[in-house]
């Protein structure tokens, strides 16, 4: 049983509500903080470890240390919560069940960060969740957490709660601040970055859900007993939310030093896949990350167990490896298309692109037609390649990472699926009816003997 | 920091591009340092104008290799970066059309630019001018690899002076940009997204403001014409001319192009510099209003300059010159002085050409004798026509 930190008191009933929630620990951190210098905050964030819970895997502390700190300027938190990637859905569980945790974080970080006037920026299909939120802000104030001169320190905290209008591209940090300043929600062009010209035009700091949720538990325990858990520069817990081929779909915490193995099968967590069906392939970390076959989902290329954290998703590079991403697991079973599948993907970036730079805009809708016709079985053998011309054309070349996160599962797809590709080209008929299956996607794979 | 104080800054920022090195000011872009190089090493830039605060970025054209951030940290940036974004830093080493990536890169993006586009250019007024053309004539590929049916549009009508067509459109935003920063409220922008965004008026139907036809000169391609020259002639038939007014509405410079064709005015545009782009005077931007635009269409209403410089390397530029050499006339000191004789002249002759005969309407292989009435007809009062000029004959 891996340790919790931030579902540790999830099940206590009522936790949705203050009284619970300060009854069972909550807002110790702030009394805590709110004495330490904001400086000491920032460093106990560094000594934890604790990186970015967005998808990126940023290092959280050294994103703070890079706050311009103008004299006279105002600065800002703004909380990400506009989780829109298909597979991720581990700040709906948290922000819905226990959102004093984030409110708390959101405090102890505004106070690092020196934000008076901190946002919560919520995707708009979220709606209940705003008024929970609200609601939860609401108690937070009137029990003196919020507000002017907090606890007697003289600081002064304001949280509000904006809904995005249901774009995925709000996700991206810039795209998220245009949207907050009520503008079309087009990512900005970098530099300059948010933590020089951010909402406003003032120093900014965007942060996810988590990653502020995080802050309870390092400020409440220390950063270095929080680095302890876990492996190498995968420190802390991470919420992962499981879905797809597995018996027990869900939110678990995992404290990354349990193999990917151990993750599906096990009882406490995934479960195993259901009705004896074999495990074919696997997204480890949210819809834009690297599909991975079984054989290298579950060891990697040099023939050791891959791990559920950064440094072992990530084993190998693109070659072999993927990414954590966000924590979106989803699991394909054999009977699962892996060409139908990138183009359901394909498609959701197609739709989610903002069209503001070309190689996105017409690149994304071009794949996802290509894989259609492929997988209505009317594919030629050259538009393979021309897939993988068209992901490399779009990589690397777009103004936000939206571009790499339509590109990256294509081309995943094609590296370790080429031949189910081939496959629907060369049974144009049978593809409509039957499924490629398994094949050799879980066989042993041929670690190369070095000297 | 107080040695940062001490140390006096450099006149100006050393940058190398393609093994050309310029000094430049601080806060100079690479792609306007490329520009002040000139020639092949400028990134063909399609949706940045200088002219126009915060555009730029968005096409992906003008992406460049970086091969080394400064001489302070020498690093080469990991992606290619758009160049009309990136400030220069002194010690930096770029690479446009030496770099292979770029090369590749950018023949990715004319792909994808042209991906949707309807390549209807033989009916297209800004053919000719389109920098779209130029682009793909430059770097885009014979053929094409997109197999399905391209992207249209619903037509919109967005006034009397602008026509839109939402197909050809790149989605650069310029003309958003010039709707907020030449006038008061913006009344179109781009609605929805990804590869069905648009620019649309939206709710109020019309764009009428006295600058609205700055939205045609920066568009880069024939998405935004203007209606009044719509169809009226091929701007390479049409001669450039500078001329002035004293404009009156605040903020025109009264400085501007006239297109004619013969003595017929048949367009006005701001006047345009080597990059496309509307040229400064004194420092800011040459915009003209709907007035001195779309009203006055006479050369009356204008003190004309001059003609307009335009590049020998345009389409435009192809017979405009400044003075007008015609050939000598050899023939007749070839043959001492005799006049070739003529020994046919099939114009005299024939009358196939006549439109008030309609083959069509003959059931049966035409003879001479289905022209015998039409050949009296015009050889009657037919003797000025033009047909009927020798081909010794000075045309004048």
């Amino acid at each position: 049983m891996g340790k919790k930190l931030l579902l540790a008191k999830a099940d206590v009933p009522g936790i949705r509500h203050y009284e619970v929630y300060r009854r069972e620990g909550g807002y110790r951190s702030v009394e805590k903080a709110l004495r330490m210098q904001p400086a000491d905050i920032v460093e106990e964030v560094k000594k934890s470890g604790l990186r970015g819970r967005g998808g990126a895997g940023f290092p959280t502390g050294m994103k703070w240390s890079f706050l311009a700190k103008p004299e006279g300027v105002a600065r800002y938190l703004v909380c990400n919560a506009d989780e829109s990637e298909p597979g991720t859905f581990k700040d709906r569980y948290l922000m819905e069940f226990i959102p004093h945790l984030l409110i708390e974080g959101m405090i102890v970080s505004s106070f690092a960060l020196g934000s008076n006037v901190s946002y919560i920026y919520i995707r708009g299909e979220y709606d209940w969740i705003t008024d929970i939120l609200e609601d939860a802000i609401a108690e937070a104030r009137s029990n003196g957490w919020l507000g002017k001169n907090i606890l007697g320190t003289g600081f002064d905290c304001e949280m509000y709660v904006q809904r995005g209008a249901g774009a995925y591209i709000c996700g991206e940090e810039t795209a998220l601040l245009e949207s907050l300043e009520g503008k079309r929600g087009n990512p900005r062009i970098k530099p300059p970055f948010p933590a020089v010209k951010g909402l406003w035009g003032c120093p900014t700091v965007v942060n996810n859900v988590e990653t502020l949720a995080a802050v309870v538990p390092i400020i409440n325990e220390g950063g270095e007993e929080y680095a302890k858990i876990g492996i190498g520069k995968s420190t802390g817990t991470k919420l992962i939310s499981a879905c797809g081929n597995i018996n027990k779909p869900g939110i678990y915490e995992i404290d990354m030093t349990i193999s990917v193995e151990e993750f599906i099968y096990s009882d406490e967590y995934c479960g195993g896949i259901p009705n004896g069906k074999r495990l074919k392939a696997c997204i480890p970390g949210g819809s834009s990350v690297p599909i991975l076959p079984a054989n290298l989902l579950l060891t990697t290329a040099k023939g050791e167990k891959r791990l559920m954290n950064y440094e072992s998703l990530s084993d190998g590079g693109f070659a072999t490896g993927s990414m954590m991403g966000s924590g979106g697991f989803i699991v394909l079973d054999e009977d699962q298309c892996v060409v139908r599948h990138t183009y359901t993907l394909a498609r959701f970036y197609r739709h989610e692109s903002c069209g503001q730079c070309s190689p996105c805009r017409e690149g994304t809708g071009w794949m996802e037609k290509i894989l259609l016709s492929i997988e209505q079985g009317k594919g030629k053998m050259s538009d393979i390649d021309l897939l993988w011309d068209i992901q490399r054309k779009i990589e690397g070349n777009t103004i936000c990472p939206l571009g790499d996160a339509a590109a990256w599962p294509v081309a995943a797809a094609i590296r370790h699926f080429r031949d189910e590709f081939e496959w629907h080209v060369n049974n144009p008929e049978k593809c409509l009816t039957e499924n490629f299956g398994l094949r050799h996607y879980a066989d042993p794979v041929h670690v190369p003997v070095t000297a | 920091m107080s040695d940062e104080i001490n140390i006096p800054k450099p006149a100006g920022i050393k940058v190398t591009i393609d093994n050309i090195t310029i000094e430049v000011a601080p806060g100079t872009s690479i792609l306007n340092a490329a520009r002040q190089i000139g020639g092949d090493v400028t990134p063909p830039a399609m949706c940045y104008y200088s002219k126009l605060e915060g555009s730029g970025g968005k096409c992906r054209t003008c992406l460049v290799e970086v091969a080394a951030g400064s001489t302070a940290d020498p690093r080469p940036m990991p992606k290619l970066v758009a160049s009309c974004r990136t400030g220069v830093m002194d010690g930096m080493i770029v690479k446009n059309i030496t770099s292979d990536k770029v090369k590749d890169a950018r023949n990715g993006v004319v792909e994808f630019l042209l991906l949707n586009h309807p390549l209807d250019c033989p009916i297209c007024d800004q053919a000719g001018e389109c920098h779209l053309q130029d682009l793909g004539y430059e770097h885009g590929k014979e053929g094409t690899r997109y197999q399905f049916a391209r992207r249209t549009f619903k037509k919109e009508d967005i006034g009397p002076y602008i026509q839109l067509h939402m197909t050809r459109c790149i989605l650069c935003y310029r003309c958003t940009y010039v709707a907020d920063q030449l006038t008061e409220k913006r009344v179109h922008g781009i609605v929805d997204r990804g590869d069905h965004a648009a620019i649309s008026t939206y709710i109020s139907k019309a764009i009428d403001n006295d600058f609205s036809g700055n939205m045609i000169d920066v568009c880069p391609v024939g998405a935004l014409t203007d209606k009044t020259f719509r169809f009226k002639n091929r701007v390479w038939f049409t001669k450039p001319l500078d001329a002035h007014r004293n404009c009156t509405t605040p903020g025109c410079c009264g400085k501007a192009t006239l297109w004619l064709r013969g003595e017929e005015v048949f367009r006005v545009t701001a006047r345009k510099d080597e990059w496309g782009e509307v040229q400064s005077y004194e420092g800011k931007p040459g915009w003209i209003c709907n007035t001195c635009r779309f009203e006055k269409k006479a050369t009356a209403d204008w003190t004309v300059d001059g003609l307009t410089t335009i590049s020998r390397h345009s389409v435009i530029g192809a017979n405009k010159y400044r003075t007008l050499d015609m050939p000598k006339e050899t023939v007749s000191a070839v043959m001492n002085g005799i006049a070739p004789k003529l020994l046919m002249d099939i114009h005299n002759i024939s009358e196939v050409n006549n439109p008030n005969i309609q083959l069509s309407d003959i059931d049966r292989p035409a003879t001479g004798a289905d022209f015998a009435d039409s050949a009296q007809h015009v050889a009657g009062k037919g003797e000025s026509s033009q047909w009927h000029s020798g081909p010794n004959t000075d045309k004048g």
